[in-house]
């Protein structure tokens, strides 16, 4: 191995130090949040709270905790995010493939009505009234349906089919494979890396999203848990906090930010590091083929 | 993660569009409804006789839809003993929409523009009832009150109707059944470190001048430190909301939250520009006067509430805006815990150039708006009953606000008291019940307004010592109705927003000495410029008008 001449070691030597600071740059807020929502509230208020928890109590965590509505809610998150992933995986797939064949015809028909959608939408008043008349209000498919396809993601998954090699899917017709057989047994074990890229954004996606749900339910039973959390953040900092007072009430003021962001951001953080390593090889091979 | 739901431009483009759209279909289906005066088909389920001060009972079972405002200090519950009780006392059965507060005007409007809202849609502060008047999704309720006799009987008793008057439209009709007050009810003031002032031998202001002297003297003591510092800047487009209303009140000009751009001149019985009179800028000198000589923070204009309240607790400053509640339960409570011996107290308003005044038109609250579609139904006028017994009767008051007597709340001699184990708003930290959370009364949906008994019913002594002294003085009288019609409406809304902008923007520069205030009649001429005597002529010609349509 050629020893790395002397400039290029200061380069890296530069290039590490500024990429580290970027790290602490991007972590600590992070951090500085998971310290808040151990802290006391004095702490808080008095702005002493950096990485470490100072004055380390529970008291939020087990308010939040006892509310049955948040559990409830939290289980409603979960439900949507599953039931709208795996329709969105399907829908996703299926018109992606579509479009990937070359040989279709009407095939810039297809991707321009997808395009299109990109550019204009209805608007929410008639997009309200569409999911209204359409009976799937109060229901997980108002949330599933209307955010199905997300044309980004098809136009990358798309782009990966067509990176495929043909003649894989012409050997699989000669030995007999019907056409969902290629899809399902030649095609999709071979885009793993896709698939499970698509899979992270959409139920990312999915998780953090609280406005459909907000616009669809009716009741509060209903509602996923960022739109509880939302709720709560703003009944605790907005003027209206008619409920403070008491030593508990006053503590959940000052760090349920903390507290609520740490519970909502956990779960999918996660994931990350499960999905990350087809992610990265995922997104690439979409993106220099296409 | 909160910037993803706020509406893109494209969405209220697309949402304005079909407003637009509505209202022309709108219009074309209203004039037709010629029917809609005789409810002599609407009577299902009404009382044939129906008095003020009667309880108020359904001849058959009914429901009526609710948009109902989630407040997460207290959030609904199906099992609130709220709900059963109105459908033991009344047969009516509530069917509650939960919107959460954070983003209720958002779905309200979504409901609205789609057709699609529930019959009864409380917590709507005037103006914002304007925007959904010309699409006709909402009904003219001044048509209906004859329905009601409580919140006739109040109006009449309270003598409310100028208040009434001024938030009718330009047909002559309101949209919103406000709630009413029997007087009006102040909420900010000055807060003073009471132990400080002792210390150096000082004593609480009440007027203006005072304030000055006493900020004066803290300042001697105290030279590296802001004697005042203060807050209610955030979410607002006036900074220091609170600070700049009360101060204007002693000025008797509208200013911060309460700020308009045209007011009433009573003297010469005409609308003038608010940003531009005399009083304004006597109120924008005081202020002047405070900054230049280190007594205001000049951070107030732009921190937020935490960094104000930081400050205090870090005894950085003495003074700050308060109201009742935040007295007690952010400035007195934390205070308590990290300044030994330390002592708050709120002041009344302190006295100005205008005397022992408060501004009018607040005792009129937020209130209800009754979808059009209610008016189809057979049920109306059994709803327009209900209504009026639940939130303008006294019973139905006693009942939203207390719950229900020897279960919730003991009364004698007008004082309510809470029966042992339940707390309200922290009032017993112990008990295992609050009213709110567990009982689902003293709903912010149900519960405002009433006699003066009623509502003083629940003040803190910090509270009732200071509505004491501010229910003495009397009520500035309100500008005159003067409904614009939706053309000049619209004309008057581009005007609107730059004057303010600019009044805001130049006041601000004033009071922290970025523009010195010799130059404010190049202001007004930068007002002129962006049309104050365009907007102030429009205002003036629709009161003309509607005094002569209206007498």
């Amino acid at each position: 191995m050629v020893k790395p001449s002397r400039s290029y070691r200061v380069f890296q030597g530069v290039n590490g130090v500024i990429l580290t600071l970027v790290v602490v740059v991007t972590l600590y807020p992070f951090l500085n949040i998971i310290a808040r929502s151990f802290s006391g509230e004095r702490q808080i208020r008095a702005g002493e709270v950096t990485l470490w928890p100072q004055g380390f109590n529970l008291t939020t965590y087990k308010i939040v905790f006892q509310d049955s509505m948040f559990w409830r809610n939290y289980g409603n998150t979960v439900l949507y995010t599953v039931v709208a992933t795996a329709v969105a995986m399907v829908l996703t797939t299926c018109y992606a493939y579509v479009l990937s064949k070359k040989h279709l015809r009407g095939r810039s028909t297809l991707v321009g009505i997808a395009v299109f959608t990109m550019f204009f939408t209805g608007g929410l008043i008639p997009n309200y009234v569409l999911i209204t008349s359409l009976g799937i209000k109060n229901s997980v498919w108002a949330i599933a349906l209307p955010n199905a396809i997300s044309v980004f993601n098809l136009l990358v998954m798309k782009a990966f089919f067509e990176s495929l090699p043909s003649e894989l899917e012409e050997a699989a017709q000669i030995d007999g494979l019907s056409t969902y057989g290629i899809l399902l047994k030649i095609v999709l074990p071979l885009s793993k890396a896709v698939v499970a890229t698509m899979v992270l954004f959409y139920s990312v996606s999915f998780w953090n999203s609280w406005f459909s749900a907000f616009l669809y339910m009716d009741r509060t039973d209903l509602m996923p848990v960022t739109v509880y959390l939302r709720n709560l953040i703003q009944g605790a900092t907005g003027g209206s906090n008619a409920g403070a007072g008491t030593e508990q009430l006053s503590q959940v003021g000052a760090n349920i930010q903390a507290v609520t962001i740490v519970l909502t951001a956990l779960p999918i953080l996660c994931v990350y590091p499960f999905v990350q390593r087809y992610f990265v090889s995922g997104v690439m091979l979409g993106a220099v083929k296409g | 993660m909160q910037n993803k739901g706020q509406l893109s431009r494209r969405q209220i483009l697309a949402a304005a569009g079909f407003i637009g759209l509505a209202t022309l279909t709108g219009c074309g289906s209203g004039e037709d409804g010629g029917d809609s005066k005789d409810l002599s088909k609407k009577q299902n389920g009404a009382m044939k006789e129906y008095r003020a001060g009667q309880q108020f009972k359904a001849a058959k079972p009914l429901s009526f839809s609710l948009l109902h405002n989630n407040n997460p200090v207290y959030p609904t519950k199906s099992d609130w003993l709220f709900w059963k009780e109105v459908t033991k006392r009344t047969g009516i059965t509530l069917k509650p929409v939960d919107v959460p507060l954070a983003d209720y005007e958002k779905k309200r409007s979504v409901l609205i523009g789609a057709g699609d809202a529930p019959f009864l849609i409380p917590k709507t502060y005037h103006p914002s009832e304007v925007a959904f008047v010309s699409s006709g999704a909402i009904l003219p309720v001044s048509e209906y009150v004859h329905l009601m006799p409580n919140f006739r009987a109040k109006v009449e008793k309270w003598k409310l109707e100028p208040e009434l008057d001024s938030i009718r439209q330009s047909d002559g009709k309101y949209y919103l059944l406000p709630g009413l007050h029997e007087k009006a009810k102040s909420g900010y003031s000055l807060s003073f470190r009471t132990d400080i002032l002792e210390k150096h031998g000082l004593s609480l202001p009440t007027t203006w001048d005072e304030v000055y002297d006493v900020l004066k003297a803290l300042k001697q003591e105290y030279p590296d430190k802001y004697p005042w510092t203060d807050r209610w800047s955030g979410n607002t487009p006036f900074p220091c909301g609170a600070l700049f209303s009360y101060l204007g009140q002693a000025y008797g000009v509208k200013s911060g939250w309460t700020y308009t751009n045209v007011t009433f001149d009573s003297k010469a019985k005409k609308f003038v520009f608010n940003g531009a009179t005399d009083s304004y800028r006597q109120m924008i000198e005081y202020l002047r006067k405070l900054v230049a000589e280190k007594l205001l923070d000049p951070e107030s204009f732009t921190q937020q509430d935490d960094q104000a309240l930081q400050k205090l607790l870090a005894e950085k400053s003495y003074v700050i805006s308060a109201n009742p509640q935040v007295l007690v339960q952010e400035y007195r409570y934390n205070l308590q815990k990290q300044v030994k011996g330390s002592k708050i107290e709120m002041v009344p308003v302190p006295l100005g150039p205008a005397g022992p005044v408060i501004l009018g038109g607040t005792r009129l609250e937020n209130g209800i708006m009754i979808s059009s579609k209610a008016l189809e139904s057979d049920t109306f006028v059994a709803m327009m009953q209900f209504v009026d017994w639940l939130w303008y009767s006294d019973e139905g008051q006693v009942f939203c606000k207390w719950g229900v007597e020897g279960v919730t709340y003991t009364e004698s001699g007008g004082k309510y008291r809470l029966k042992p184990g339940i707390s309200l708003m922290g009032s017993d930290p112990d008990a295992p019940k609050d009213l709110q959370k567990n009982y689902g009364f003293f709903n912010g949906v149900f519960t405002y307004g009433g006699s003066w008994t009623l509502v003083s019913s629940n003040f803190s002594p910090d509270e009732q010592k200071f509505q004491d002294a501010m229910t003495q003085r009397s009520e500035l009288p309100i500008d005159p109705a003067h409904p614009l019609q939706s053309v000049e409406q619209e004309q008057a809304t581009l005007w609107d927003t730059p004057l303010r902008d600019h009044v805001t923007q130049n006041t601000l520069k004033f009071v922290l000495g970025k523009r010195p205030l010799s130059e404010w009649d190049d202001y007004v001429t930068e007002l002129k410029a962006k049309n104050m005597d365009q907007l102030v002529d429009l205002h003036n010609k629709a009161y003309e008008r509607f005094k002569k349509e209206n007498g």
